[in-house]
């Protein structure tokens, strides 16, 4: 699978659908429980408008689109760097997509670094970042 | 846990929160999955440590009044997959604090550990506090 992998290569989008429930599930796992996220009357008299997804939850799917192409290289040792642009609220549908920048070699280790953007229904961007991941199988 | 909780003024760059521990239960790890829309691999998704880590932040850091909490960036980096079970440390500390105008920034080091002391994840965390 790792082999297919070169520059420019498109990695397969994920789609997901925000819902109310969704982040009350999230909170209650992570333990996350910031009223923006779960209070919608406190939310609602915020800047913010009403409610939003934790940031993580949106991150959590671009992870799963890493996971999709470079397996357990990623969940291994993978590194990312994110900015959270805009809050992603119950109601929305978001679409990770990520592509190979390019592929790097340093000490005979190749590694692809990744772009990867969020955006939701209306084409606002929700998170974008890049990632890094080893491809070769021949570390150290 | 500290004696006495600290505030959010006396928050300054190399602050180490007293560190916490959150073990990575099936049930966790079920809930998380849920929440999230996904499956399971039999380890404990990356982004789902992570979570723990942040969830502890936003709990250690004390907000000044009437202040919402915004997460404005994340850097990450797995060292190793985690066995679902698995009980980590989380060690937090303050990297640095900046004021820009109406808005505070807040750049915290996260690192983690599993019961071996091995390092499984570290990152930054940055949070915007609008004032």
């Amino acid at each position: 699978m790792l082999t297919e992998i070169q520059e420019g290569k498109a990695l397969n989008p994920v789609v997901k659908h925000i819902t109310q429930e969704k982040i009350n599930v999230y909170a209650e796992a992570s333990g996350d429980f910031n009223p923006i996220h779960i209070n919608e009357s406190f939310a609602a008299k915020t800047p913010l408008g009403g409610t939003i997804a934790h940031g993580m939850l949106s991150l959590a799917y671009v992870s799963e689109m890493m996971a999709s192409a470079f397996g357990r290289n990623w969940l291994s040792e993978g590194k990312l760097r994110a900015k959270f642009k805009e809050p992603a609220r119950p109601g929305d549908t978001l679409t990770v997509d990520g592509r190979v920048d390019c592929i790097e070699k340093k000490d005979d280790v190749s590694y692809a670094n990744c772009v990867f953007e969020c955006r939701n229904q209306k084409g606002e961007m929700i998170v974008t970042g890049e990632a890094i991941v080893r491809l070769s199988n021949d570390k150290k | 846990m500290p004696d006495r909780a600290i505030s959010y003024e006396e928050l300054t760059p190399g602050y180490k929160f007293p560190p916490t521990t959150f073990e990575l239960s099936a049930s966790f790890v079920s809930k998380y999955l849920k929440a999230v829309d996904s499956e399971s691999d039999g380890f404990v998704p990356p982004l789902a440590i992570t979570a723990c880590a942040i969830a502890a932040t936003t709990k250690s850091v004390p907000l000044p009044p009437d202040t919402t909490a915004i997460h404005a960036s994340q850097e990450l980096e797995f060292f190793k997959m985690v066995p679902i079970g698995t009980t980590i440390e989380c060690r937090i500390g303050v990297l640095q604090k900046i004021s820009r105008g109406k808005m505070s920034m807040l750049i915290l080091e996260l690192e983690i550990f599993d019961k071996d002391k091995e390092k499984v994840q570290s990152g930054k965390a940055t949070i915007a506090l609008p004032t």
